[in-house]
């Protein structure tokens, strides 16, 4: 528990609460710094051998600044790497541990594949694609790590609303895999998906979870601070229980999402459903923010709608929530009729 | 939290008497008032010779000097096995014991204590028509006469008040100056002359409150708690008795009772309709956050790091979570609901959905409403300024 207060500090320390959306190069190198890239790689890997705890309060932190640092598909990049057995293992974990920039990119994309084995097709949604030495992509023969400068790949930034971040298509023409960055075969692809999609999902849960409570901070200083009917707006009743409701919805989604944490048997479906409530929670509370906020919400002076902005991408990342309840229902459903479910333990 | 030796081999304990003990049948055994009642004591009873009944009593009492860890273990293993809750003598062993044991006299205490593990019942008299979430606007006038207070007024909402022996009641011995000052705390016997009870009508059909007429109603004055006008401190003690408990109890109870809702769903044949899969997997994050956060809760009240406001925020994902609950067994339980079926007493998670939907409703307004939690989220965790109190009609 001391690590993770100390880790927690050090965050606060690096990426201060009032500077929202620090720049990404410079932040970059602050998180490799720090060693955040290898806090989950082993320490006989050279890492800092730290478990989902560690990994998931740095987001949580990075999410209160509006990181705009690609520090979770980085990490799901290693990850991917670690489980893998191609022969430059070491090397890569060495580079990618020390700031070259391999994403995870976790979802499959519908691609070509031409009869000499060249692979051609678009996979969007790739992190900041400009800054990566490569991609780790999910292509018809399993997970492969594509090097950017390999013939046939290129990456087109494609402009999205979020402002705290930049995502890419990964264009590939006539893209042929070297055998020796191959991490998955088809078959094995399902197992290392199955494995790595509970850390994206509470990856992304920290981080909406950490930028939810800067919301929700902002807005209850925003109603202590403007007045009208000769008092603080914070005063009325109406609104104040809307602040209560979005800490409320904050606080059950973190609950879930740390016992999750700590629960290493929790199913990637379990993990799904935690990512959505603490997505939908963040979309709730950024949602009120801006309407408790007023008019000013509405302008670019005013920071709040950016958090609204990334809670709208979040909700869509590794899966949309209809997705993701529909899993759960499914799983529940069975769970129900094995009896499972009702061990409350 | 991992368990320790000591609470796995308490925990494999209770499970080994449940195993035995816990009553099975106990919703069709409980279809009508009586029959509750009865199901109720004779489980009470039980759990008091096993030693379960009050953990959370000095280690004096047998079955007492439990850890809250401990009493966590307890009732997971409570819930886990789908027993009775224990409705009849929550007032007792929770309110009325944490009231005695902190402000009572020695005497009040070697009085009252071992008769509740004997079965005596004690109800709540707090609430009035005119003060509910401003509980301090009390109006039942009691008037000190020589060596007894003459009490003259009504209460409400008093769980079980039809069934119990004793009562925890607030009454107004001033009306100078702030409200809270002019409270005093009296123990009541309920077969004092002048004592009438009448049972609420709910709306599902269940008799779970009462109403308590005060008709110069002679309470000597030894069994007062405290000093005259200071009431009001005494009934802090009573009601932060009991919340964390109580609240993981009943989530887990949810929480198992999911599996009614996937009963449902399986009959009318709706596995792959993906919009009832949708609605079932939010309920069922939904339930398991709540599970999480009153876990959390309790976690932090063993470690001491509860904050304020915390056990609101606790109530209200719960009371949310259970109207959730219900409203969707309601709607796949289709017309059928609409057909009265016998009801269960004492119980939130019957399956009888439009009875569960209309009890559903006990957890958002009973206990502090949700309103009521949500001014002290607002005002005591977030810190958000009190509307002011002068109010000119």
């Amino acid at each position: 528990m001391i690590e993770l207060n100390e880790l927690t500090d050090a965050a606060q320390k690096a990426f201060p609460a009032d500077a929202l959306s620090p720049g990404r190069d410079e932040s970059w190198r602050l998180v490799a710094e720090m060693g955040w890239l290898m806090v989950r790689l082993p320490e006989e890997d050279g890492g800092l051998g730290l478990g989902r705890e560690a990994s998931s309060a740095i987001h949580f932190e990075m999410g209160r600044v509006l990181s705009t640092t690609p520090l979770i598909p980085a990490q799901l990049g290693l990850l991917a790497v670690l489980a893998s057995a191609i022969p430059a293992r070491g090397e890569w974990l060495e580079r990618m541990a020390a700031g070259d920039y391999v994403p995870l990119h976790l979802l499959p994309t519908r691609l070509k594949t031409a009869a000499d084995g060249a692979i051609s097709g678009t996979v969007g949604g790739v992190f900041d694609g400009d800054m990566a030495v490569g991609v780790i992509a999910r292509l018809p023969c399993g997970y492969v790590l594509v090097p950017l400068d390999a013939p046939g790949v290129s990456v087109v930034e494609r402009p999205i609303w979020d402002t705290s971040r930049r995502l890419f298509d990964l264009v590939l023409e006539g893209f042929k895999p070297d055998p020796a960055l191959i991490l998955t075969d088809d078959a094995g692809a399902h197992a290392l998906h199955d494995a790595i999609s509970p850390e994206a999902h509470l990856a992304i849960a920290a981080d909406c979870l950490g930028a939810a409570n800067a919301a929700l901070e902002l807005t209850i200083e925003y109603m202590k601070m403007r007045r009208q009917f000769d008092r603080p707006i914070a005063m009325f009743q109406a609104l104040k229980h809307r602040a209560a409701d979005m800490k409320t919805r904050i606080a059950a989604a973190e609950a879930l999402l740390w016992s999750r944490v700590r629960d290493e048997t929790a199913t990637y479906v379990q993990c799904g459903a935690a990512k959505t409530l603490a997505a939908e929670a963040f979309a709730f509370v950024t949602e009120e923010a801006i309407q408790l906020h007023g008019g000013i919400g509405l302008t670019e002076e005013h920071p709040i709608h950016r958090f609204m902005k990334r809670a709208m991408l979040n909700l869509q990342l590794c899966g949309a929530p209809d997705w993701w309840n529909e899993q759960a229902g499914r799983a529940a459903l069975a769970a129900c009729s094995d009896g499972t479910l009702t061990d409350a333990g | 939290m991992t368990d320790t030796p000591d609470l796995d081999a308490l925990r494999s304990e209770v499970r080994a008497f449940l195993a035995a003990e816990a009553p099975t049948g106990w919703r069709d055994a409980s279809r009508t008032q009586d029959d509750f009642v009865r199901t109720q004591r004779g489980w009470f009873a039980k759990l008091v010779q096993a030693g379960y009944a009050v953990p959370h009593w000095p280690a004096t009492f047998p079955g007492g000097g439990r850890s809250l860890a401990e009493q966590k273990v307890i009732y997971e293993e409570l819930a886990g096995a789908d027993c009775p809750r224990l409705l009849l003598s929550f007032v007792s062993t929770y309110h009325a014991f944490a009231t005695l044991h902190e402000c009572a006299s020695v005497e009040q205490q070697q009085r009252y204590l071992p008769r509740i593990l004997e079965g005596e019942t004690w109800c709540q008299g707090f609430s009035e028509p005119g003060a509910g979430s401003d509980l301090a606007a009390i109006k039942t006038r009691a008037e000190r006469k020589g060596e007894v207070y003459v009490v003259n007024g009504q209460k409400v909402w008093s769980t079980m008040a039809q069934f119990a022996d004793k009562c925890l009641l607030l009454v107004r011995t001033s009306a100078d100056g702030p409200k809270q000052a002019g409270i005093t705390y009296l123990l009541m016997d309920m077969k004092t002359p002048g004592v009438s009870v009448r049972p609420i009508h709910q709306i599902q059909g269940d008799e779970e409150f009462a109403e308590i007429f005060l008709d110069n109603v002679e309470i000597p004055v030894s069994e007062r708690v405290g000093e005259e006008g200071k009431g009001w401190a005494v009934a802090q003690a009573t009601l932060a008795s009991e919340r964390g408990l109580t609240l993981m109890e009943l989530s887990y109870r949810m929480r198992g009772a999911l599996s009614r809702v996937a009963a449902l769903i399986r009959e009318n044949g709706r596995q792959d309709d993906r919009g009832c899969l949708r609605d079932f997997g939010e309920l069922v994050t939904q339930v398991d956050a709540v599970c999480a956060v009153a876990d959390q809760f309790l976690d932090n009240r063993i470690n001491g790091i509860e904050r304020i406001g915390d056990a609101s925020i606790v109530k209200n994902s719960y009371s949310r979570a259970l109207r959730a609950y219900a409203r969707l067994g309601l709607r796949l339980g289709g017309m059928a609901e609409q057909y009265i079926a016998p009801i269960t007493f004492g119980d939130l998670n019957t399956g009888n959905w439009m009875a569960d939907f209309m009890n559903s409703y006990a957890w958002t307004i009973a206990g502090g409403s949700e309103e009521v939690q949500r001014n002290i989220i607002a005002e005591r965790m977030l810190d958000m300024p009190r509307e002011p109190k002068a109010w000119v009609a």
